[in-house]
Parts: structure tokens; sequence; C-alpha cells
């Protein structure tokens, strides 16, 4: 099986578990049904799930691909610190918040599924494993001016006129090397 | 680019009319069902009490019933290889579409998921409407036990129960499908979306015992009929505004049964060919496939030639290998880059060593190398049949390859200098186009061999800019039709299928084809 990152795909389970809750809760409110107290609340953990669910965290190994537009969910998330790196606290965290959600007929699915990616971060802890923020990486740029050394100023010199002067019948031979060796400013 | 019309009809026209052709299907059963609930008769009464709610549920469950069987089809890989390969299909347009399959197989896949929620929450408003609306005058009808009614045992009635449970699976595979985790996690993935046939076992039992019922004798008491003991408490509102009240007396009592399970028509049939289709690819990997050579490349690639009885393959397919000793689950699937001909049976993959199941595999299969030893590629005598060659109705290809560091460019080298041979000696020298980008521009090396020379001399440093290259092609190849085959990132593919789109003025048109595995 090989390294598989729970987490990842408990955070999958959670946001959708979220978005399950808060449409029950909706449904619940807008049908008066009897605890719509409960939906209501069930509207408001599901908002919460989402927004602490929606910034991926970073892979240990491989390229993360992060959702469109979570860079500021990932800011206020890291705000958080261990509270939100640690997934012992997000496993208990969601079993807390999915209880309220049973007592209910229209979120009761949201409850379990919320339950269920409860459990999946719980495996996830117990393996080790940990949120780390999705940062943009800084371009590293190299100084510029240390590599560009200065270019010569002067010429290089040349030998006299009379080796200098060209010799069409025998061009092999009126190739000279250089009397002085010719080197950058170190 | 501009966008062509002509081009992105040929490209993406066929997609885009099956598209279509779904969607009109998927609304002409929601809103037919959803009429005949609102008005059938035999509806009536049930309408009465539960309104919208009856007709949404009802109509949702119909396109549901449809998706559910549709999602299975494309998952009948052998079958569409098949049907692919047969004289039947021989328009290239159709054999595009069938590869196409996986598309509708996740564009089924979300219509189960957003019409499940629907459904659901149809449901629910229904349990309120069965308590709300209780009916005095047809006991039989309710759901609840008296007026007011709320409990939330309504899930333990058997369809509630089944329904739960449908939906847990089907949150189960969906959250395990994105493109996310099935990049990083394959196996969760895999496992999930096997829980298919528990979800289709209890699909069919789902309608057992449930709670909407029909009127079975409507010639006898019509609907809206005045009967004996029969109170008017219905015919308040809008009934009574038809001036002439036609007096129908009711011969009998209203009776009503509920449904007998739908889902198992519309489900049988494509879950037994796909379980036909399983247990075939079963029968097939039976065979063992016997290992003859082993050639290590540079960059962690590994060419393996294998031998397997009656094992026949074309251009262009791909297997899926599984090693019992690696891991007895995993199936991987590998290009063929060399298929059996009528003298060489042997077909050859080429592996790359990215994840541990390919560590572990090429640990299985090759010695640790010694520091004195030199492995080096077998260079051996390459001999293309020349019935190889029939049947195909290729005129010109061009060749592009793409690569970070020079060394990979050897996995094929011998291959590729065979064919250069082989065409110029055969007066071809315009059917194989070579083109060879190295990527990464710093510590550039040479390919030192004279016999490389043939890609030596056609390899270019830096990206490939792929619009010039389009120009190029299109201006040798006037309207003509180019097929487009990309293999690689999602970056190169998406500028390709761009470019296969836009306006072109030489009047070539480029058929856009990708292939990806995850």
């Amino acid at each position: 099986m090989g390294k598989i990152e729970w987490a990842m795909w408990a955070n999958e389970q959670a946001l959708a578990s979220g978005l399950i809750l808060l449409t029950g809760g909706i449904v619940g409110v807008a049908g008066q049904f009897r605890g719509w107290q409960f939906a209501a609340y069930a509207v408001a953990a599901g908002v919460f799930v989402c927004l602490l669910e929606y910034p991926r965290s970073k892979r240990s190994k491989g390229t993360s691909v992060e959702r469109s537009g979570q860079y500021c969910f990932t800011v206020c998330v890291k705000a958080f610190g261990p509270l939100t790196r640690n997934y012992y606290v997000r496993a208990f965290l969601h079993a807390a918040i999915c209880v309220p959600g049973g007592f209910m007929l229209a979120t009761v699915l949201g409850c379990v599924c919320l339950g269920i990616a409860s459990l999946i971060y719980l495996v996830a802890a117990i393996r080790g494993e940990h949120w780390e923020p999705i940062l943009p990486r800084k371009e590293v740029r190299k100084p510029i001016t240390e590599s560009i050394k200065n270019p010569p100023q002067n010429p290089p010199p040349r030998p006299p006129a009379e080796i200098r002067r060209k010799r069409v019948d025998d061009l092999e031979g009126a190739a000279y090397d250089n009397p002085i060796s010719v080197t950058d400013n170190e | 680019g501009i966008m062509s019309a002509r081009s992105w009809v040929a490209n993406e026209g066929g997609k885009h009319l099956v598209l279509m052709l779904w969607l009109g299907t998927n609304t002409w059963l929601f809103l037919k069902t959803f009429l005949l609930y609102s008005t059938g008769q035999q509806y009536h009464y049930l309408y009465k009490m539960l309104g919208l709610g009856l007709c949404i549920s009802r109509a949702s469950a119909s396109v549901l019933n449809l998706n559910c069987s549709l999602v299975l089809l494309p998952m009948c890989r052998s079958l569409l290889t098949f049907v692919r390969g047969t004289h039947m299909v021989s328009s290239r347009k159709t054999r595009r579409l069938l590869d196409k399959s996986k598309t509708f197989h996740v564009a089924c896949g979300f219509a189960i998921c957003i019409f499940s929620v629907v459904h659901v929450s149809a449901h629910l408003v229904n349990v309120i409407n069965f308590s709300v609306s209780y009916s005095d005058d047809f006991p039989a009808l309710n759901l609840a036990r008296y007026r007011g009614e709320v409990r939330h045992k309504y899930m333990y009635i058997f369809p509630g129960v089944t329904g739960v449970l449908l939906v847990l699976i089907l949150f189960l595979m969906f959250t395990s499908s994105s493109y996310c985790v099935r990049v990083s996690n394959y196996e969760i993935f895999w496992y999930t979306h096997n829980l298919f046939i528990v979800f289709y076992i209890i699909l069919m039992v789902h309608m057992v015992g449930g709670a909407l019922k029909y009127q079975t004798n409507i010639e006898a008491h019509p609907p809206g009929c005045v009967g004996t003991n029969h109170s008017s408490t219905e015919q308040h509102g809008d009934e009574l505004e038809q001036g002439e009240d036609e007096e129908r007396t009711c011969r009998e009592q209203a009776h009503f049964q509920p449904h007998y399970p739908q889902t198992w028509l519309w489900v049988s049939g494509p879950l037994c060919l796909y379980c036909a289709e399983r247990f075939y690819r079963y029968i097939r990997s039976y065979d063992p496939v016997t290992i003859v050579t082993v050639i290590r490349h540079p960059c962690n690639v590994i060419e393996l030639r294998m031998l397997k009885k009656n094992f026949k393959a074309r251009p262009g397919q791909y297997i899926v290998l599984n090693c019992p000793g690696v891991s007895s689950f995993e199936n991987h699937p590998f290009t063929l880059t060399t298929c059996p001909t009528e003298n060489k049976k042997t077909f050859g993959i080429h592996l790359r060593v990215v994840g541990d199941w390919t560590e572990r595999f090429t640990q299985l299969l090759l010695p640790e190398p010694r520091i004195d030893l030199e492995i080096l590629p077998m260079v051996r005598q390459r001999r293309y049949p020349n019935d190889g060659w029939t049947g195909f109705r290729l005129q010109r290809l061009y060749f592009v390859w793409v690569c970070r560091e020079l060394q990979s460019f050897y996995w094929f080298a011998e291959l590729l200098c065979a064919v250069h041979q082989k065409l110029w000696q055969e007066n071809r020298p315009d059917y194989f186009n070579l083109k060879l980008f190295v990527s990464q521009t710093d510590n550039l090396q040479s390919m030192s061999d004279e016999k490389y020379r043939p890609l030596t001399s056609r390899l270019l440093v830096g990206r490939p800019r792929w619009k010039l290259l389009f120009d190029e092609i299109g201006r040798t190849n006037k309207h003509k039709r180019v097929g487009v085959f990309c293999c690689g990132p999602k970056g190169i593919s998406r500028t390709l299928h761009r470019l296969c789109n836009s306006a072109r003025s030489s009047g070539t048109t480029f058929e856009f084809n990708k292939e990806s595995f995850s």
C-alpha cells in the first residue's frame, strides 16, 4: 500500500460533510421542521467546517495542488497555530460538532458524514500527519552583480604588423597564439 | 489563438453532441415523471397530500435510475476496446468518442450525486407533509400515525435505512475520487470505488416497503368523485372554481397499493455486463507472462520484454501489470512500446521507477549493480517485419519528444535511429520527422556516439514553441487532417488542445487526442 496520506482524504470528506450539513440545515430552517433550532445550528456549523477545511495541506512528498483562492483561508487557518496544525484537535472538534446534527432528520446525514471524516482524521493523527500551509514560494534571486564580471576595457594585445598581415595562401600558419594570456579581472 | 468554428467542431463537436443528447434525455425523463405524478389520475390523492415534494422526489428518482445504469457502461473497457477495433466502428469520429468514455462516466457520476441531493431533500419535505397533511379520508395513504406526528423513526422504515446507506456509500465514493486523492493515493480511490457492488445491491431493494402508494381502481372510484361517506375536505379552494360541477358518485372506496421496485429493470443489464467484464479480465489475466529481457536505461527507466500465449495488441494500446510478488491487488497500466507481430511474439514496455510499486518491482527484476560491473544497454539487431507496416493510412509522422535531461533520449535511441535508417533506405525520408527537445538548459552534455548522429542533428535546446511547430506542420500539410497525440503533463496537454481548436490559415485540421492514466 505504501505511504498513504489519510489527511488528504479526510479533508475532502470533511469539506463535503460541511456542505451536506449546510444544505440539510437550510432545508430544515426553510421547511420550519420541528427542532429547526438544530437546523440553524447546522447552518452555522456547516459554514465553520467549510471554512476550516477549505485550505488544503501541503503534502509531505510530492506536489501539492491547492484549491482556487485558498490563500486567504490558509492565512486565517495558519493563525491558530497548533490548534489547526494538529489533527487530533481536528478529529475531536469534528466529532463534537457533528453530534447536535443527529437530533434532527434533515441534518442526520451531515452528522454521519462528518463523523466518518473525524474518524479518518483520527487515523491520520495516529500516523503522525499534520497540517502544513501551502505558501507561495519566494523566488530565490541569484545576486546578479557578482556573476557579471567586468568586461575588458581594452582590446587584447596584437603581435607586430608583419605577422598580422593576412596570408591567404597559408591560413593555418597565419593563426597565432596571443603572447600575453587573456584573463578576466578576478 | 483565436478559436475557429471549423477546428472546434472537428475537435469538440462529437463530444458536445453526446452531451446534449444525454442532457436532453435526462430533462425529458425528469419532466415526464414530474407530469405523471402531478397530473396522473392514480396519484391524485397522494399529490393532494404531498404536493411538489412527491413529483420532485419521483422525477429525480427516475433520473437516478437512468444515470445509475449508464454510469457502468463506459467502464466496460474490454468491451469498448473490442467495439473500437471492429469494422462496425470504422469512423474515426466514433473511435475518438469512445476514447472519451471516462469523461462520460464522470458526468453520470456527478448527475447521480446532484440528483441524490435533490431526491433526499424532496423526501424530507414529503415526510413533513405526510404528517401535516394527514388524510382522514384515506387512512391507507398515510405514513404518519396521526396528524402532526413527528418521529425520527421515519428513517427506520426500509427505504429510509437503505437510503441513508446509499448516500453514505456515495459520499465515500465521491470524496475519494477527486483528482487530488487519485494522484496521491490511488488505492483509496480504487478500494472505495469498488463499493459500487454494495451500492447496487442496496439500490435494487431500496423501494421495498415504500411509503408512496398509487390508486388501483380509478374506473370505479374516479378521483374527485363524491361518495356517501366521503366529505369534501379536499374540495376547498381551487377545486370549486369550475362552474359546472360534475357530480360523479363513487362506486367503491379508493384502494391503494405501493409500487414494486423498478430500479432492477434499469440497472440489472449494465450491472451484469460490467460483472461479466470484470470476470473476463480476471480470466484473461490467468495465463502467466514470461519475462524475456530486462534492460536498464539511464534516468531510472527499465525496459521489459515479455511473452504471453495468444497475446495480440496494436500500436497505441496499453497493458495492465500485476506482480503478486510485489502486491496482490495492485494493477498498474503501461503503454506498450513494442507490440507482438507475426514473426516476433514478444511485447515490451518501458517503465520509470517513480513510486514504491515500481521500485520494489525493479528490485525483484534486477540484482544490485556492483561497482565493477557496468550494465550496458543491450544492442540487438532489430528486424522490422515488412508486413507490420500494412494497413496504416498514415502518410507522415512528426515525433516531438521533450525531455528534461539528455540521457533520457537513450531509452529509444536505438529504435529511432533504426527507423530513420530504414526509411532512408526505402527512399521515404520525409515520412518520419523527428524533433527532440532538451528542456533543462544548464549542464548540457552531448551524445557523442557517432551512431546516434540522426538524433544529435535533430536535437534542440529549450522548450518547443508549439505555435510555430503547428504553423510549420500546417504549411507543409495543407488541407489535410493531422492527428495530434499528446502524452504528457496537463500544461502541455492544455496548450496543444487550445492550438488544435484555433484558427488555421492553411486549412489543416488538427484533431486532439491525449492519453493519461490518472
